[in-house]
């Protein structure tokens, strides 16, 4: 198994946002800026990193019937730690991001990756693929954010760049997300048909 | 090694096992989070009270030990001679835009406000979120812009009232200017600017017992 092709595979030809369409809620709740989405994709990455880990460890110990009470009581103790750790050590990061942090353990991003990637590999392979999964999807969010940002609030992260005048308040809320991901998602998809 | 059949003694042993493995690493977490965590909140909670009462001013104060009372904490706040600085009042309103809105308001002995901060609130980035400059910018400070914005988009509209600092809820009407109060709301944020009104007037109703937009608004408050 080549470990960087399982990485590269996560980032682009699995990308969980533009590829599999998976984990839609906090891709499309926690985009309102740049600076959150690289936050909720780089907690998403540390919780997939180690639930992956750690089930493809047990995966021989766990029986069939009941892997997947398994799988989430390991994902959700992974999420309250980090829930408390940012907590503790980065009160900010936690402010703006708080009730976005325990439904990652409903992310289907991660119950998607344990059973079909950790639950059938080796354990530097499932790392791999969490690293990949995880990267492809801060990139997605980050992106996400940086184009609702910008257009929405004049800003990058976080530094003023049009005059709040020409804010088009639309893309900081809802729809403006789903237009955002939709564009996007057309500009990957012709990206990767001419390739092809 | 082979996987382990799915009979019902495994699957109790496993599950059970793999419970309570995590749960004593949540709990020796918890255990060393514990106190960092307090501390930010206190630290949290007395940067709010030495903000909303003494502002930029730089003195020696002590703050009484906060009482509660239906929902409500108050810190009195004293300078070394004992006189009263200010009350700074803990105030939230389920009603915000995403949520409860929970600020800090300090008014002075006669109900004036000295200041005020936003605590929690779950409102959207970019709009409702400005509440925790939007209501002590001076009038006009917000349209203040550079020579090349307006040439490009013209002069800045006309200024808007919303800063409430100074303001005493038990004469001026503190509401927002569409329900006929003396306060501009954020622009395209309403349901935010009316939350943070109410939490600021609740927190005078608490320390002082009424109102002035309580006689007008009496009937509408409940929608």
């Amino acid at each position: 198994m080549n470990y960087f092709k399982t990485i590269i595979n996560g980032i682009v030809k699995e990308n969980p946002t533009f590829v599999l369409l998976l984990g839609m809620c906090p891709t499309l709740a926690t985009t309102t800026s740049a600076v959150n989405g690289l936050g909720m994709g780089v907690a998403t990455m540390f919780v997939l990193i180690c639930s992956n880990t750690f089930i493809s460890l047990l995966k021989n110990l766990i029986p069939d019937g009941v892997r997947i009470p398994c799988y989430i009581v390991v994902i959700a103790s992974f999420v309250t730690l980090l829930q408390m750790l940012m907590q503790a050590y980065v009160p900010d990061l936690y402010k703006t991001l708080g009730i976005f942090i325990p439904l990652i353990v409903v992310n289907c991003i991660i119950l998607g990756r344990a059973e079909a990637f950790a639950a059938k590999n080796n354990v530097l392979a499932s790392i791999c693929d969490g690293v990949g999964i995880g990267i492809g999807f801060t990139i997605a969010l980050t992106l996400l954010g940086f184009v609702r940002e910008l257009l929405g609030n004049g800003a990058v992260f976080g530094y003023r760049i049009f005059p709040e005048s020409m804010n088009m308040l639309v893309f900081v809320l809802a729809p403006g997300a789903f237009i955002t991901l939709g564009l996007l998602m057309a500009i990957v998809n012709s990206v990767k048909n001419r390739k092809a | 090694m082979k996987k382990l059949e799915s009979n019902i003694a495994n699957m109790a042993i496993v599950l059970t096992a793999i419970a309570v493995v995590a749960g004593g690493l949540l709990a020796w977490v918890n255990n060393v989070t514990a106190g960092p965590i307090e501390q930010i909140n206190n630290q949290a909670i007395e940067n709010g009270i030495k903000s909303v009462i003494l502002g930029d001013r730089d003195i020696e104060f002590r703050v009484e030990d906060p009482t509660e009372k239906e929902g409500f904490v108050f810190h009195n706040v004293y300078d070394m001679n004992d006189n009263l600085l200010g009350t700074a009042v803990e105030s939230t309103d389920k009603n915000g835009f995403g949520g409860a809105f929970k600020v800090m308001v300090g008014f002075d002995s006669e109900g004036k406000i000295l200041g005020y901060e936003v605590l929690e609130h779950s409102e959207t980035p970019g709009l409702g979120a400005q509440a925790n400059d939007w209501f002590r910018q001076k009038s006009g400070e917000v349209q203040e812009q550079s020579a090349v914005t307006t040439l490009l988009l013209g002069a800045p509209g006309k200024p808007g009232n919303h800063n409430i600092i100074g303001m005493n809820p038990g004469d001026d009407m503190m509401t927002v200017s569409k329900d006929g109060g003396q306060v501009d709301a954020i622009t395209a944020s309403t349901i935010t600017s009316k939350a943070f009104l109410r939490a600021v007037n609740a927190a005078y109703k608490a320390v002082f017992g009424y109102t002035a937009a309580d006689a007008v608004s009496g009937a509408s408050s409940q929608n």
